[in-house]
């Protein structure tokens, strides 16, 4: 049997419905299902209460998360057909290699995920697959996916996350700073590709006044940006001693209070420091944050002003 | 992934997905208060595109709920069945039950009927045959968000045919503790499920209103907490530091008020995070760092800045702003009542967390006990009196997104 979904291949199977079905029932919010779509569930239903984990239940599974790829039920029968396919005795019995079954999941699955860019359940089945029954995973084989996801949706929140367990998970943070750096100057407002390289950079051994140069470099390209003001506070509060950086930042951060909101805001960050102890000045930066610069956020700046008045 | 895969996918994601847009640097001057340069790439032109769409709303008068427009929606729907398309929650109906019948109990505490109660216990009873943890629809796998939603629908089911005392707490508690991972936090499902903060918040919010909270049940959730706070102020979605988003921290807040240890993590920073959601120009919240505004979350972000309100008495958001928002942007004429923003169709999801949005900017929060003994039940919602033509909503309990007196009797129900 081939690994294709087709109707005839379950001819033999008794199929089960779902109870409460009918079009008498007043069930509340009841989905008017189509009738490939019940069809396929009722199959479904019916190999998972025989639990049938054979190449054909694998098939139907592929059709069944087509048709609703947040069916979550479906993607854990999957995983355990799949589970039982990789055994030993199993592939002995069905003349397959386990790579080939392996390489043939990891690209159905890369196929259908890039048609269900906003799918949750997709990573945590392929954490699964890579953590538990594939033995021979890499790094590079995740690559490709991770990288047409986000050159698609470059905020995709799923894929940046997957990212990140998959650094974890191998090891491998080598590609890291380029990964990021290439969405940064696509686009330098980019929060999600600033957030994973300040998760990373421990692990990548950076050097910090390169990181230091680099971040600056960005922020006097676009002052007014929250991604690369936040980034450069993490990367001074992470600093061993911060307090010989405290003049160099201030200097810097001078430069922008005309044109950028958050260059203020650091501004009052840095002058509320015990380091440098200049509690008028960072006041006077919070007025103008609440007066003009930022005045939605003018509760905060207010609560500023009060923790540095009463201090 | 070969050649031939890899040219397969490409066309997959150009030709499905979308065109992909190139980054053309071009610095513009924006006549907003203030003068700030900018450089034109993906983030700025779809920003630009909402703001505008917003403005002009904005400009108007502040708008008023309209009751009966969204109320027949909702009942509408509680009397219909739902299109094909809607195949897309089959394994997540719990939800659908939750959000519409929060969103009618958020408008007045008597639009849920008798018969409506009936249908919905019968309905969600359908997702547990033991009454124990609850699954996406009939005959599928128990799943923790799907229990949370349910247990929350229940709720709001006022004990109707004593479907509070058919709950098996004691399955539901087990199940619980099955999912709980070595590192503090919590599977959605087993085998196979999400491991993230969504974990913790739906397992201490059903463990909590159901009274089966123990101390083997929240061993190492504090500290899983914690470290999902990032340097921006905000939580991640997981211990690997992921980026802060409104979601998250809204499940990582309302885990910690129902531990009462909200003051065990950065909360000056958490404030800082949570107001840099807002915006001068559109004044909704948005979810992340330079994303764009979108209604729901007036709840995720509105809800943990009503949690940090009444832990710490101040408010870090700006209501009024929100509610202009809320109001002349997030209302729809068609269709569902409620949206994201301009230009997008309503929802259920976006009518539940959008009202809960405006139920909250409509009020003030604080603890009714002595600050160390702050227990989630205690957290009282007060109708603030600044409002012009408040829009006469129930009041919230943030933490666990139901009526603060739907909250209270349900887990007085379990004491």
């Amino acid at each position: 049997m081939g690994f294709q979904y087709n109707i005839k291949d379950y001819d033999d199977v008794a199929v089960l419905p779902l109870v409460h079905d009918g079009e008498e029932d007043s069930e509340l919010c009841r989905i008017m299902y189509s009738e490939e779509y019940k069809q396929v569930m009722s199959l479904v239903r019916a190999l998972l209460t025989e639990n049938e984990l054979s190449i054909r239940a694998l098939n139907l599974t592929s059709k069944a998360i087509e048709l609703s790829p947040a069916f979550y039920s479906v993607w854990n029968y999957r995983y355990r057909i799949l589970e039982h396919l990789l055994q030993e005795e199993t592939l002995l019995q069905n003349g397959h290699d386990a790579s080939y079954l392996l390489n043939k999941e990891l690209d159905w699955l890369d196929e259908f995920t890039l048609n269900n860019p906003k799918n949750y359940q997709i990573w945590s089945y392929r954490q699964a697959l890579l953590t538990n029954l594939h033995h021979h995973a890499t790094f590079i084989r995740e690559q490709p996916i991770m990288e047409l996801m986000i050159d698609d949706d470059s905020k995709n929140y799923h894929v940046w996350s997957y990212r990140k367990w998959c650094c974890s998970h191998f090891r491998t943070y080598g590609h890291e700073l380029a990964f990021t750096e290439k969405y940064i100057d696509r686009d330098v407002y980019n929060n999600s590709a600033w957030s994973h390289r300040l998760s990373v950079l421990k692990q990548c051994d950076v050097d910090f006044d390169q990181e230091l140069g680099y971040i600056k470099g960005k922020i006097e390209y676009v002052p007014q940006n929250i991604s690369t003001w936040t980034y450069l506070r993490a990367l001074f509060e992470s600093h061993s001693t911060p307090a010989k950086l405290v003049d160099e930042l201030l200097i810097f951060t001078s430069q922008f209070l005309d044109e950028s909101s958050y260059a203020l805001e650091f501004f009052a960050y840095l002058n509320s420091l015990p380091e440098v102890n200049k509690p008028q000045t960072a006041i006077d930066a919070y007025t103008t944050l609440a007066t003009k610069a930022d005045p939605i956020r003018k509760n905060l700046w207010d609560h500023k002003i009060q923790l540095l008045q009463h201090s | 992934m070969g050649a031939k895969n890899l040219a397969r996918a490409n066309y997959i994601s150009s030709e499905l997905l979308g065109r992909k847009r190139e980054t053309v640097e071009i610095v513009t001057e924006e006549p907003i208060e203030n003068i700030m340069k900018e450089v034109e790439t993906d983030t700025t032109i779809d920003r630009h595109e909402v703001m505008d769409m917003c403005e002009e709303l904005l400009n108007e008068p502040l708008h008023a709920l309209d009751h009966d427009y969204a109320l027949k929606g909702l009942k509408f729907a509680f009397d219909s069945n739902m299109p094909p398309q809607m195949v897309a929650l089959d394994a997540s109906q719990a939800w659908m039950v939750y959000w519409i019948a929060n969103s009618m109990q958020v408008f007045n505490e008597t639009t849920i009927d008798e018969e409506n109660k009936r249908k919905m216990v019968e309905k969600l009873f359908l997702m547990s045959e033991d009454k124990g943890p609850f699954s996406g629809g009939e005959g599928q796998l128990p799943h923790i968000a799907s229990t949370y939603a349910a247990v929350n629908a229940l709720a709001l089911c006022d004990n109707f045919d004593n479907c509070w005392d058919q709950l098996d707490r004691k399955a539901i508690y087990k199940w619980l503790l099955s999912l709980k991972q070595t590192d503090g936090g919590f599977t959605t499902c087993n085998p196979v499920g999400e491991r993230d903060i969504r974990g913790v918040y739906c397992a201490l919010s059903v463990a909590s209103l159901l009274n089966i909270m123990t101390d083997e049940l929240i061993e190492g959730v504090l500290e899983y907490l914690q470290k999902c706070q990032t340097f921006e102020g905000g939580f991640g979605a997981t211990l690997l530091q992921d980026e802060a988003h409104g979601g998250y921290t809204f499940c990582a807040v309302a885990s910690l008020c129902i531990l009462n240890k909200l003051h065990t993590i950065n909360v000056e920073k958490l404030m800082e995070w949570c107001s840099a959601r807002q915006y001068n120009e559109e004044m909704g919240l948005c979810g992340r760092g330079n994303k764009l505004v979108d209604g729901c979350y007036s709840f995720w972000v509105g809800s943990t800045a009503a949690m940090i309100e009444a832990t710490t008495g101040v408010e870090c958001i700006n209501k009024q702003a929100l509610r202009k928002y809320i109001l002349n942007c997030c209302q729809s004429t068609t269709g569902i009542s409620l949206r994201d923003k301009p230009g997008k169709n309503g929802d259920f999801y976006h009518t539940n967390y959008v009202l809960m949005g405006l139920a909250i900017t409509e009020s003030t929060f604080k603890y009714k006990m002595e600050p160390n003994k702050k227990s989630p039940f205690d957290l009282v919602s007060i109708p603030s009196t600044t409002e012009d033509k408040p829009s006469d909503l129930s009041s919230i309990n943030p933490i666990y997104g139901l009526p603060s007196d739907v909250v209270r009797k349900f887990h007085k129900h379990f004491v």
